[in-house]
Order: structure tokens, then sequence, then C-alpha cells
């Protein structure tokens, strides 16, 4: 037999009279902070202060200690020259792949001096990856995980309600939106907890484009930490204009949402160290192979000359529209298969300052990576297709504005 | 034989998938972490059994996709059993999915999950008399730190079917009981 709504509810009732009993509320110390941390006057300010130790913590981590600290002593001290001396054939292909594809100075072969430069897949691939990437995701993870276990997020979801509720969202698109910060393929996962096409179509979109994930913070943090605010600056301004836009053309409703808020509960260490273990072996997973053959790719492109050729193709769009060199060809080829590569890349091309910010906005927004690609796919072919062709429109337009901006302000 | 965690968002059944499977899905302190399902046997009794974590939902009515997987995967399981993963520190709205998947004619285990926040919040469950109204077993645990699992696991076997005509009797009679109880 079924009951209908009413009568299972007065089931209920009578059932919770005769076994539970509701003692006095007791207010808690973790009430109170349950209470500050998501009353606006206070909440905000406490929300600004997480993230900000977020931020800094990840910077100084991540950045200073291993990357500078170790791991550019490691491998620029002691592996690049190590494996250019013994690994044969000097200024073959092969070797050009896999160690050094050097330069040239006054007519001659010279090799290169930091693993940034070299592009071989055994030294560039394995220093982004292990040296940069690694500890990026490392840190951050352990930070996410922390917040998550306490039961921060829901409460920066309501914190940030009204903002989201412009662009047709609501305070949960913080959720996918951090999680994409580390990865975007569970952020992708994530916009499943939005309850219309709608909202999960301009959240899916959103995130594709602006967010960068982890591993490509990590290396702007390394490569251009002098420009990675204005860069990160350019994305958010992004996500909002065209969230905005969004939301007025897309068909459907953006219902209001409501969220249990759970209550801070103590993290446990060994959640906290298995959720890291198993997200940083899943990235590991994902991204060493794409790094590597990465380098693989792009050397092979660039034997042939295929960048070269596409460079010079593209230039008057790249030079003429959106303000950068045309050797930023090559990056954006690399940026298919992983954008954190790419970043490394242009960060090895003469430019003005303008010009990276430009040109690394563009690797950002320009194309979701592969397994991105491959997640969008799995949740629906159809708005996959929709937010490509939004994400050509934004970056034309985007970048263009960029580009207008910096003439505006006389820097490009 | 089939199993399906089900409950509310957040109210920690990835917590018991983990612990009962071995398995390594991601648990945190938030609604909406498992937003597809998860796979995995254990051992009852000796036999292989395979567990489902499935996405928090609040009730068989979708609102949401992770919701809409959750409703999709108890209905393509006609036959499996269900372990009703409720907050026992809300527990009326965790009993009206409970009752809706008995009225659906699955058999049932009830995990009365986070037995400690409700005992901080003040609020005292009487397990057993819950039990004999609604005529199948349940069980007080803390998934985190294990309280409770063996005796979940061992009391699987009793689940079954229940017409809620039934429930609804026991219902009557336990508050007569309890009315007679109060004369002095």
């Amino acid at each position: 037999m079924k009951l209908s709504a009413e009568e299972r509810w007065d089931l209920i009732d009578r059932i919770s009279k005769e076994t539970v009993t509701f003692g006095a509320y007791r207010h808690t110390l973790t009430d109170a902070i349950g209470e500050l941390t998501i009353k606006p006057l206070t909440g905000i300010p406490i929300a600004i202060a997480v993230l900000y130790g977020f931020w800094s913590l990840f910077g100084s981590f991540a950045g200073t200690l291993c990357t500078d600290g170790f791991f550019v002593k490691f491998f620029d001290g002691y592996w690049l020259p190590w494996l250019q001396q013994v690994f044969p054939g000097q200024g073959n292909w092969f070797y050009v792949i896999m160690v050094d594809a050097g330069g040239i100075e006054s007519g001659e072969f010279v090799l290169s001096e930091s693993s940034f430069e070299s592009f071989g897949v055994l030294t560039s691939g394995l220093f982004l990856a292990i040296g940069v990437v690694l500890p990026a995701i490392f840190i951050f993870y352990l930070m996410l995980a922390i917040l998550e276990d306490i039961g921060y997020m829901p409460r920066l979801a309501v914190l940030i309600d009204t903002m989201l509720h412009r662009i047709g969202l609501h305070g949960y698109a913080i959720v996918p939106t951090i999680l994409s910060l580390g990865c975007n393929v569970p952020g992708v996962a994530a916009t499943r907890i939005l309850e219309t096409k709608k909202q999960r179509f301009i959240m899916m979109t959103l995130l594709a484009i602006f967010i960068p994930c982890g591993a490509q913070i990590g290396i702007m943090e390394e490569v251009v930490p002098d420009l990675i605010g204005w860069i990160m600056l350019y994305l958010i301004i992004g996500y909002f204009i065209f969230g905005y836009i969004l939301n007025k053309i897309v068909p459907g409703r953006a219902p209001e949402f409501l969220i249990d808020v759970p209550p801070y509960r103590r993290p446990l260490a060994r959640n906290i160290g298995k959720k890291i273990y198993g997200r940083v072996t899943g990235f590991f997973k994902v991204a060493l192979p794409f790094v590597l053959l990465g380098c693989v790719i792009v050397g092979i492109l660039y034997q042939m000359g295929v960048i070269q050729w596409l460079g010079g193709v593209l230039a008057p769009i790249f030079v003429g529209w959106f303000g950068v060199p045309p050797e930023t060809a090559g990056p954006l080829v690399a940026a298919f298969l992983r954008k954190d590569l790419a970043v490394a890349q242009l960060s090895t091309i003469e430019m003005t300052e303008y010009q990276m910010i430009t040109s690394v906005v563009l690797v950002s927004i320009y194309f979701p990576c592969v397994a991105t690609f491959a997640m969008m796919l799995k949740e629906g072919w159809k708005d996959l297709l929709w937010a490509l062709a939004v994400l050509a429109v934004v970056v034309f337009v985007y970048g263009g504005l960029i580009h207008l901006i910096g003439i505006l302000l006389g820097v490009a | 034989m089939k199993i399906l965690l089900m409950g509310h968002p957040n109210v920690g059944k990835s917590v018991f998938f983990n612990r009962l499977t071995g398995a390594n899905v991601t648990e945190s302190n938030y609604p909406g972490t498992t937003v597809d399902y998860t796979k995995g046997w254990m051992k009852i009794d000796g036999k292989d059994v395979e567990l489902v974590d499935v996405p928090g939902t609040f009730s068989l009515d979708p609102k949401d996709k992770a919701e809409e997987v959750a409703v999709a995967m108890l209905h393509e399981n006609r036959g499996a059993l269900v372990i009703s993963v409720i907050d026992a520190s809300k527990i009326e709205r965790g009993l009206y999915l409970a009752l809706e998947i008995i009225e659906e004619g699955y058999p049932l285990v009830i995990a009365l999950n986070m037995r400690d926040v409700a005992e901080d919040k003040n609020i005292l469950i009487d397990a057993d008399k819950l039990e004999r109204i609604l005529d199948i077993p349940v069980v007080s645990t803390v998934a985190i730190s294990g309280e409770g699992i063996k005796e979940l696991v061992s009391r699987v076997k009793e689940a079954k079917p229940v017409d809620v005509d039934d429930i609804i009797s026991n219902a009557t009679k336990a508050a007569d009981v309890g009315a007679a109880g109060d004369v002095p």
C-alpha cells in the first residue's frame, strides 16, 4: 500500500512521538562559531581571510618552498646537466624530443640552461609534472580536504549566494567552482547537484572556460608570479560578465536553493590522508601521461615545422586581434593536451608583460583540456557542442576586449 | 544479493560504504559529495554481497541529476535490499524517505547514524521501540568511528518487506500502551 505525503507525515509524527525525546537545546561553542561564519557581517570578512590564507599558503608551500627551494635546484643543477651529458646523440631528433631542444646562438647549437627551456620529455616534462604540479596539487587538496571535512563549503555557498544569483546560479555553484580549481573533471561532475538544465549548462561552460586548474595555477605561480594577479582578475571578471550574459540568453529556470548547513566537525587525519592520496594519484594517472605526451607531440610538430606554419597562418589573428606574438601558436597546440604545459611554454617566448597576461588568459579560456572535454562529453554531447560554440565567441570577444583594454591603457 | 545504501545527502552513506567494502570513495562534510553511484563488494556470513553507494536524495521524487541517479538506481534493482541511512538528529525527514522505500516493497534495515551528534543536541531515540513499530532492524551507529557497523552487518539478513498498514497499527498499539502506562 502507498500513502499520500500527508498520511506519511502523519504516521511519522505518531512514530516520533513514541520514540524520540527532544531535550532542551543547548547553545554550544560549535553553534556559535557556525553562526559567526555564516552571518554576512562577520562571515564575509572571515571568508576573505580564509580564501586569502588558502592562496598564500598555496603559493608559499608549492612555489617558494617546494619548487624554488628544492626542485628547481635539483632539476637545473643536477638532473638536466647530467642527462645532457649521458644521453646519446646530442642534436638529433630523438635527443631533442627526450632531453633538450636547445637553441642556436651565433650559428652554434647550445644546450639549455634550465628545465623550463629545454622542452624534453625527460627534462621539462618530468620537472613540470613532479617539480611544479605535484607540490601545487598536494597543498591544494590538503587545504580543500580540511575545508570540506570541517563543513565550511556550505557556509561559503550561503555567503556568496546573492552574487551568484546574478549569473543564473546560486550559492551552491561555489562547490563545482572550487573543485574545478583543483581539476575541472570532478568540477564538471559536481554540476549534477544543480537543479535545472540551464544552471548546469551555465556552470559547466563557465568552469571549462574561466576556471584554471590547480596544475595550471601552480605553473603560473612559478613562471609568471608577478602577473598571476592580473590573469586571475581577468578570469574572474570574465566568469561574471559571461555568466551574466548566459543567464540572460539561455532559456530555463534558475530556482532558489535550499541547503542543509551541516554542523562543523573535527576533520579526521585518516580521511584527509585518504582523500589526498586518492586525488593526487588519480590526478597523476591522468596528468603525467598527457604532460609527457604533450612534450612529445609539440616536439615533433616543431621539428616538422607545423607549428611555425600554424603560427604564420594564424599570425594576423594573433597579432592583429589579440595583440600577442605569432609564436604563441605552439603553446596553443600544446594546450589541447595540457594547459599547464602550455603556460610553461609561453613563459619561454619573448614578449611584453601585457602580451604575457593576454596569452596566458587565452590559453586558459580557449579550449578545455582533453580530460575535461571527455568528462563534458559524458555529461551530454548537445551541451558540449553549445558550450564550445559559446567558447569560440568568448575567446574572440574577450581576447579582443583584453587587447583593447591594453591599447587604451597604453600598454599593448 | 545486492544492497543499496540510501538516504539524504550528507548523512554518511559514503562513510558506511568505505567501511564495509574497504573502498575509497570521497567522504566530505557537505551535501552533494557523491553525485554518481559506486559499486563494491562486502562479505556477509562468508558470502560476497554487492554494495552500492547511491547519491543522496531527499525523496523518490528527484529534483536534480544526482537525485535522478539515486532514484533510477533503486528502480533498476527491484530485488535489492536497502540500508536506509538516517541522520539521527533529523530523524523525521529521514523516516519519510525510508517509508517511501518501504511502501515500494523493498526489504529495509535502518542505520540511525550520527547518534553522537543527536545526543549532543539532546535528542534521544528509543531505537528498540522504533524497531518494534517499523518491524525491521534499527541500529544506532556512528559511522566515522565504526560504532554499530558490526551489528548493522549482522542484522542485514533480518530485513524484510513490511506492509505500511502494519506499521500504522503498530504505531497505534504503541500509543495505546504508552497512554495506559501514563495512568498512575
